[in-house]
């Protein structure tokens, strides 16, 4: 039990400890950056740091030249004598007063392994250094080899063998063959290697094998997917929102570009510009945009009651906290508040940082759309040209309709009296009025098809319509100037509305119609007319109906056809027709058979009760209506920036979205004026129709663009958004080296350039020491996310600098780096754990092993698919959906978000490789946060690797792994053999390795006892063959199957299978 | 006979412990953690998830707790902040002396009026206490003695995602640990056939659309990711991947595990690495849990008084009742954490008519579950939390009318019950102004209810720390927090 405040006894014991410590074990030369500042930065940076307006007695000991200074005679820290130090002397006091830490602290008083250090530090002369991940990155000279080896290869080695000598240690020899070709198959592409690959392996003793087994996988299309993983985590990329609806976000084509990127082996400098300032680059390719996609890969919201002010400062600071994690290792979001307490960064410096992302144009709302602006739309060449031109034809098309739709008036059309409406709409309601309304109802007429191209929406793509749009002398019309003739047999053309227009809604009395005109000569036989909805509806007909196709929901024959040779007016009212109130449809489809007749004019008369609530006639209700039926946009065909703006509650709308929003409702929405607009508006439909089709369609991903005027950045007072101080420019911490700006204001692009300058120390080595992380299971700074004095120092300081100086002159060559570290003798040793040894180094801090992983969630998954054959190459493209437990995202998801209900996908796409599975971050997939995969939602720059129940219920029982065993065993009866030969390529499959023959025995004795139950029980090995989706092979008896997958579910779930040795 | 009950009953758990090989577990996971070398009592030795070393730091009171999340944010106006004097203001704008300027969502920030809603409920005095609760909460008035009642809780956020992330992880920026990670990766579990840590997200009744809940708020963040709350599902599996493929019975399964374990001390012996010892311990606790969760979840031993306590929703899985019911049981077997998280507490209209049916799924359930556990000795060291994240605005939001209102949301004030373990009955701490605005004695802020729940478990939250983003991370924040001794018994 610790003790909060330091009794008199105890700080004897201590000092009389400390002496005694002091005299025999601790260190011959104390460095101040290894063993000092650690204990410093801990216990005393907090009031004696970098943080001036939290500093106490205005002292601080994070700096040599103020520690060690006199100040009216007293000196914290006196080279070489312990009774004038005074911060000795207070370390030591037992008055609660005087003590260091002071009790209030809530710091534990210094352990005596740290006291003897500080002592033995001043003794030695209090020798202060900088922190060392500030100080430029040298080259240092390579230690001596043991063996005398002067290749560069085997620097690696060199740094960390010179280390082990210390310490009367060495290399564990180089694992086998086997275990070597496992564990770098899994390090570069995630997946196992095949059992041909490892014969070839094993095969192939010419010393180059091994260099070549790397060369083939670092040129393997899986490299990229597996290291492009690790990048994803960093930078928080996932599927969704993140934030309230967490709806679908359209950011995949950035998950593509990273991939990508490390498969060209693309630069880490040109990974970095790309990523941040692609779009400022000289006239970037669409990739470079895509890849800017790293600034649109936060969290964010359009959480109704969201204060955009709030909203903007904390997407913001992510974006400053993340760059800098990613890049400096910096914990930057610590000076968000106040200076950074532990690390040089003032809090104006941490709003400079975030100063260079306020320029970005898009919106900190996102409209809970997949594709909030600015995107970029991802057109093959000749889609190019037809988005270009659309783009230069509507703007003076949408200008004259707007021109038209001003001059019209939308007030709102008389009430009708009870005793003018037409007879059909009185004897149409089914139900009478629920209520009676407070003013009298009001009658209008829309009209959506006056003068041609009517069903633009629902035939963009299917086949030309069976008729033409005739005007002339001889063309009669009801009005406008032009009238549709069909000939013929006209099965179910849909008069729909147009773009952009709403479904109407039966919460009036609604009564659709049009004017029809048989030809004398040649009458169609008989007409039909049909609502458009999901509900079903009856068909009205004229004529006969044995002439028209059968409808499914039932007809209701009119009449015969009117007389030729003159307008009729056709109608069909809502209710009778089976549409319920509140339900919505979306046109009308009429049918003709045989014959030839005349069109035009069709709409619906609508009865409103109360105009403020219809959203033909006010746009608040659109708005509303809209809000609540459309969340999944993608069935709505309206413009992106409309979909984006309803998707806002009206506060956070801006003036001129507002007004946007205004006229969009007045051209395009408002009921009575669509009549008298209708001949004006079609051409703009075609092609507003089209460029919409492009928009949902195309595959498009989110992208940075620089605003003309960037948001001002303040500095915000105790970090609150409401709390703007000083204002600031965007500029770098003046901790390390300094930026040059190339305008008048530093852009991203400028930062990024900092971010890869040679001259910042920073970035190479934090970049050096994740992928040293990743392949040896952690890094030589064991806090990858800070590199300040909180952070640990590194285990191999001469190696990360030897590496990050390494990984520059080579022109940031990720390849080469990875190269360099997978064929050191470091890299290849045996995992082998011996007691003694981690008595000794628990943490394998000095690398006498090599480190044994357990796998991550992907990695896991992919390779139960890749052995049993179940896995699909296919590289990108839109997240998928495999199998997923029910009820993970229905109990948690807001109603109304498009990612409430999980859908799952069917055939290949359950068989890809992990890395595509959609990645919904208030409820990531299990297969993957079982394991440790974080939830996407900040940053994360290592994951934990822990070892639950969860995980083991997961491997043996999650179809998925399931489903994989059965494959498994099925491809294995397929193999030639016996038993035994096909139990070892099973176990060789998965481990690598050729089993001893105390694991021949267990797996025989396996198989034996699986193969004897479910002989037994051949209803139990009939139902193993129904988990998963795959086909069964029917080759083999279902018992045999059945012993096979239990045995391969063994296999997969074995300690050496979900562990990297 | 069921071979999992065959298993355990031929090893029990300390023979599976002591058993041979198996014993290894313990030394694996001092070798795993030296720190935890010496400090391990023979207690704590036959726990997979021991505590800390050196917690708690002092004898606790509690020593598991059940989190009742009221999801949404209930109105602390209709519920237990009376305030009679608001009869008189109906439709009375808002005084700006109250608002004082304060921030409101932009989802009433338009408003031209801000008119006062008094509460269309019934207020009265109950138990020794008189404690005042309106009729919304029959069965919870029952409770006022033996429950504190702080009408002063106050948070920073102002909208539900940050505000959820704030009450359950004690920040509004997602990425820390939530409260019931933090207090099973510091105290552990005495349950070995259990998780730590289970979540419940039962069903609501109200007729708006539900906030949404987020993982972040029962993940471990920066803590092991061991430490994540395990939900216990009333569709599917209860616990995710619990039930054998198809085809697969607990005998087949315990065939493959045997030789599943023959396999991995096989490995163990060449290799040497102790973590594959922890890996046949986990997987021996995988099938415990395809027994034991089972059990947990099947209600057939409970008496039919014990049902009618709970009353008739407790009948249907996924009810708020039956999860009430299930976190009882929970409580009986050890489970450190228990958090029923009940959505739909967000009513920005029609608030009268939508709040009485989240409390019909509640009321009665509430004081079954503190009465059941009181019965049965549990409440004395099982602490049980009553907390939404924020409360609702005395103005209305949109129309008002003698029989109907809504309520924006209102960081400033709200009110949050907390009863057993270490904790006093019949208190009532903390007021607030005529208006239920501003508080105006006795600030309770989240870091304070965060300590005080700490403290009932013998936790002292400022020395309770990981290090994790270059800071001493703490459940309570960098900022000063005070356990509430006011309410501790």
């Amino acid at each position: 039990m610790f003790n909060p405040v330091p009794s008199l006894r105890p700080i004897l014991i201590f000092s009389f400890v400390v002496a005694t410590a002091g005299a025999a074990g601790v260190q011959k030369n104390i460095s101040f950056n290894e063993h000092i500042r650690p204990i410093l930065a801990d216990n005393c940076f907090a009031c004696h740091g970098a943080d001036a307006g939290h500093r106490k007695a205005k002292l601080r000991l994070d700096q040599g030249a103020e520690a060690l200074a006199s100040r009216e005679g007293i000196r914290a820290f006196a080279p070489g004598d312990l009774a004038e130090s005074e911060a000795w002397q207070r370390i030591l006091s037992d008055d609660p007063e005087e003590v260091m830490p002071p009790p209030d602290s809530h710091k534990l008083p210094l352990k005596p392994e740290q006291r003897a250090l500080i002592k033995r530090w001043i003794e030695q002369g209090a020798v202060y250094q900088k922190h060392w991940a500030y100080e430029p990155v040298t080259r240092p000279d390579l230690p001596k080899a043991a063996g005398g080896a002067k290749t560069k290869d085997a620097a690696i080695d060199r740094f960390i063998g010179a280390k082990l000598a210390d310490k009367n240690l060495k290399l564990a020899p180089e694992a086998s063959r086997e275990v070597l070709l496992r564990r770098l198959t899994l390090d570069l592409t995630g997946l196992p290697p095949t059992p041909q690959e490892l014969d070839a392996f094993l095969k192939d003793r010419a010393p180059d094998a091994y260099d070549r087994v790397v060369t083939r996988l670092l040129a393997s299309p899986r490299y990229g997917e597996h290291f492009a993983r690790y990048w994803l985590d960093l930078v928080r990329y996932a599927d969704t929102h993140g934030l309230h609806l967490d709806n679908v976000r359209n950011l995949w084509p950035y998950r593509d570009w990273v991939v990508s990127a490390f498969n060209r082996n693309l630069s880490y400098d040109q990974f970095t510009l790309e990523q941040l300032a692609g779009d400022l680059l000289p006239h970037p390719r669409i990739d470079q945009l895509v890849a800017t996609g790293y600034n649109r890969s936060h969290l964010t919201t359009s959480e109704g009651g969201a204060i955009e002010a709030e909203a903007e400062a904390r997407n913001t600071g992510d974006r400053a906290d993340t760059t800098a994690a990613v890049w400096l290792g910096l914990t930057a979001n610590c000076a968000s508040c106040h200076d950074h307490k532990f690390d040089p960064l003032t809090q104006r410096e941490y709003y400079e940082l975030g100063a260079f992302f306020k320029g970005l144009a898009d919106r900190c709302w996102d409209g809970n759309i997949p594709k909030p602006g600015p995107i970029v739309l991802l057109a093959n060449t000749e889609q190019q040209a037809r988005i270009e031109a659309i783009a230069r034809e509507l703007p003076p098309l949408q200008a004259a309709l707007s021109a038209r739709a001003q001059m019209l008036p939308m007030t709102l059309p008389a009430p009708v009296a009870e005793a003018e409406k037409p007879a059909t709409l009185r004897n149409a309601s089914a139900d009478k009025p629920e209520k009676k309304s407070e003013s009298p109802p009001i009658t209008y007429e829309v009209v959506w098809a006056e003068d041609g191209d009517m069903p633009v929406a629902a035939n963009f793509g299917a086949p030309a319509l069976a008729g033409e749009w005739r005007s002339g002398p001889a063309v009669p019309v009801v009005s406008g100037q032009r009238a549709l003739r069909l000939e013929g047999a006209v099965n179910e053309r849909i008069f729909t509305f147009a773009t952009g227009e709403t479904p109407l809604v039966v919460n009036q009395q609604v009564v659709a119609f049009v004017y029809f005109n048989a030809d004398p000569t040649r009458a169609p036989r008989a007409v039909s007319l049909e609502f458009v909805s999901v509900e079903k509806t009856k068909r009205y007909v004229w004529g006969d109906p044995a002439a028209l196709r059968p409808s499914a929901d039932g007809d209701v024959v009119v009449g015969p056809l009117p007389p030729a040779g003159a307008y009729a007016r056709l109608e069909i009212p809502a209710l009778a027709a089976g549409l319920a109130s509140k339900k919505a449809y979306r046109g009308l489809r009429l049918s003709q058979s045989d014959g030839a007749a005349w069109w035009d004019h069709a709409g619906t008369t609508c009865t409103s009760d109360k105009a403020l609530d219809d959203p033909l006639l006010t746009k608040s209700a659109w708005v509303r209506f809209m809000q609540s039926n459309a969340r999944d946009v993608t069935t709505v065909p309206l413009p992106n920036d409309i979909v984006f703006l309803l998707g806002l509650s009206s506060t956070q709308q801006n003036d001129a979205e507002k007004k946007r929003l205004e006229d969009y409702y007045r051209d395009y929405i408002y009921g009575p004026t669509r009549g008298a607009l209708e001949p004006e508006v079609h051409a703009v439909r075609r092609l507003l129709a089209e460029q919409v089709h492009y928009e949902l369609t195309l595959d498009a991903s989110l992208i940075a663009r620089e605003l003309l005027e960037p948001l001002p950045a303040h500095i915000l007072i105790r970090g609150q958004y409401d709390k703007p101080g000083e204002r600031v420019q965007p500029a770098t911490p003046s901790f390390l080296p300094p930026l040059v700006a190339r305008g008048p204001r530093a852009s991203r692009l400028d930062l990024a350039h900092w971010l890869v300058d040679p001259k910042n120390p920073l970035p190479s080595r934090v970049a050096v020491n994740r992928f040293w992380q990743q392949l040896l299971g952690a890094g030589l700074v064991r806090t990858p996310g800070d590199f300040g004095a909180q952070g640990d120092p590194p285990t191999h300081p001469a190696l990360l600098d030897w590496l990050a100086s390494e990984f520059m002159t080579s022109g940031w060559d990720v390849k080469h780096l990875v190269r360099l570290i997978v064929t050191s003798r470091t890299y290849r040793q045996d995992s082998r754990v011996d007691p003694s040894l981690l008595e000794l180094d628990p943490a394998n801090k000095l690398l006498a092993r090599g480190p044994r992983i357990r796998l991550d969630g992907e990695v896991l998954r992919d390779q139960a698919l890749a052995v049993s054959g179940l896995l699909r190459p296919k590289i990108g493209g839109p997240p998928v959906r495999p199998y997923q437990p029910i009820n993970i995202w229905e109990p948690v998801a807001f109603g109304g978000s498009n990612t409430k209900s999980y859908v799952q996908d069917h055939g290949d796409a359950l068989y890809r490789r992990s890395l595509y599975t959609f990645w919904k971050r208030t409820a990531p997939a299990p297969a993957m946060s079982t394991f440790d995969a974080p939830s996407r939602e900040n940053l994360c720059v290592v994951r934990g690797r822990s070892n639950t129940p969860m995980q083991a219920l997961a491997l043996m029982n999650d179809v998925q792994h399931f489903e994989a065993a059965r494959a498994f065993a099925e491809h294995l009866l397929a193999q030639p053999g016996d038993d035994g030969q096909r139990l070892t390529l099973a176990f060789r499959s998965v481990t690598a390795r050729t089993p001893d023959p105390t694991e021949r025995a267990l797996l025989a004795e396996a198989l034996v006892t699986h193969r004897t139950h479910f002989a037994a029980d051949t209803s139990a090995a009939a139902k193993i063959l129904t988990n998963g989706e795959a086909k069964a092979a029917a080759s083999q008896p279902a018992p045999e199957i059945a012993a096979w997958t239990l045995v391969a579910n063994l296999i997969l779930n074995l300690d050496e299978a979900v562990t990297r040795n | 006979m069921n071979p999992c009950h065959d298993y355990l009953n031929q090893l029990t758990r300390r023979q599976f412990f002591a058993g041979a090989g198996l014993a290894m577990g313990s030394v694996a996971l001092n070798l795993l953690a030296p720190r935890l070398r010496g400090a391990v009592t023979a207690e704590a030795d036959a726990r997979i998830h021991p505590a800390l070393p050196g917690l708690p730091h002092f004898a606790p009171k509690a020593k598991r707790v059940i989190y009742l999340h009221m999801n949404g944010g209930p109105s602390q106006l209709d519920t237990f902040d009376y305030k009679p004097g608001l009869q008189s203001q109906f439709n009375v704008e808002l005084p700006d002396s109250i608002r004082a300027g304060q921030r409101i969502t932009t989802m009433t920030s338009g408003q031209a009026k801000f008119p006062v809603a008094p509460s269309i409920f019934k207020f009265a005095q109950h138990g020794r206490s008189g404690a005042w609760v309106s009729d919304l909460l029959p069965w919870t008035a029952k409770l006022v003695d033996d429950i504190a009642i702080v009408r002063s809780v106050h948070t920073n956020a102002i909208n539900h995602d940050p505000a959820c992330t704030f009450l359950m992880t004690g920040s509004e920026i997602p990425g820390k640990a939530s409260v019931g990670s933090w207090i099973s990766y510091g105290l552990g579990s005495e349950n070995n056939d259990l998780p730590a840590f289970v979540v419940l997200t039962p069903k609501f009744s109200s007729k708006v659309s539900a906030q949404a809940l987020f993982t972040r708020m029962w993940s471990s963040g920066f803590l092991p990711g061991g430490h994540n709350g395990v939900a216990l599902r009333a569709q599917g599996d209860p616990v995710l991947f619990l039930e054998n493929p198809n085809g697969v019975d607990a005998t087949t399964r315990r065939a493959m595990l045997d030789g599943l374990a023959k396999f991995n001390h096989h490995a163990q012996a060449r290799h040497g690495d102790p973590e594959t010892l922890n890996r046949i311990a986990q997987y021996e606790m995988a099938f415990r849990m395809q027994t034991s969760v089972p059990d947990l979840t099947n209600f057939a031993d409970e008496s039919p008084a014990t049902l009618d306590l709970y009353g008739p929703d407790v009948k249907t899985p996924g009810s708020f009742a039956a999860s009430c019911l299930l976190a009882r049981r929970m409580a009986e077997r050890n489970v450190r954490v228990v958090q029923i998280l009940h959505r739909g507490w967000d009513q920005h209209g029609n608030l009268p008519g939508d709040h009485r049916l989240q409390c019909l799924d509640t009321d009665q359930a509430c004081y079954a579950l503190v009465t059941d556990l009181k019965q049965r000795g549990l409440l004395d060291d099982t602490l049980v939390v009553w907390a939404g994240e924020f409360g609702r605005t005395v103005y209305s939001q949109g129309t008002l009318t003698q029989t109907n209102y809504g309520r924006d949301h209102h960081p400033r004030c709200f009110s949050v019950w907390v009863a057993g373990g270490g904790v006093k009955g019949g208190v009532v701490h903390g007021e607030t102004d005529d208006f239920s605005y501003n508080i105006v004695r006795d600030p309770v802020s989240l870091y304070d209810l965060n300590a005080t729940l700490l403290h009932c478990l013998g936790v002292d939250h400022s020395r309770f720390t990981f290090k994790a983003q270059g800071l001493d991370q703490r459940l309570t924040g960098v900022e000063p927090a005070r356990v509430v001794r006011e309410i501790l018994a």
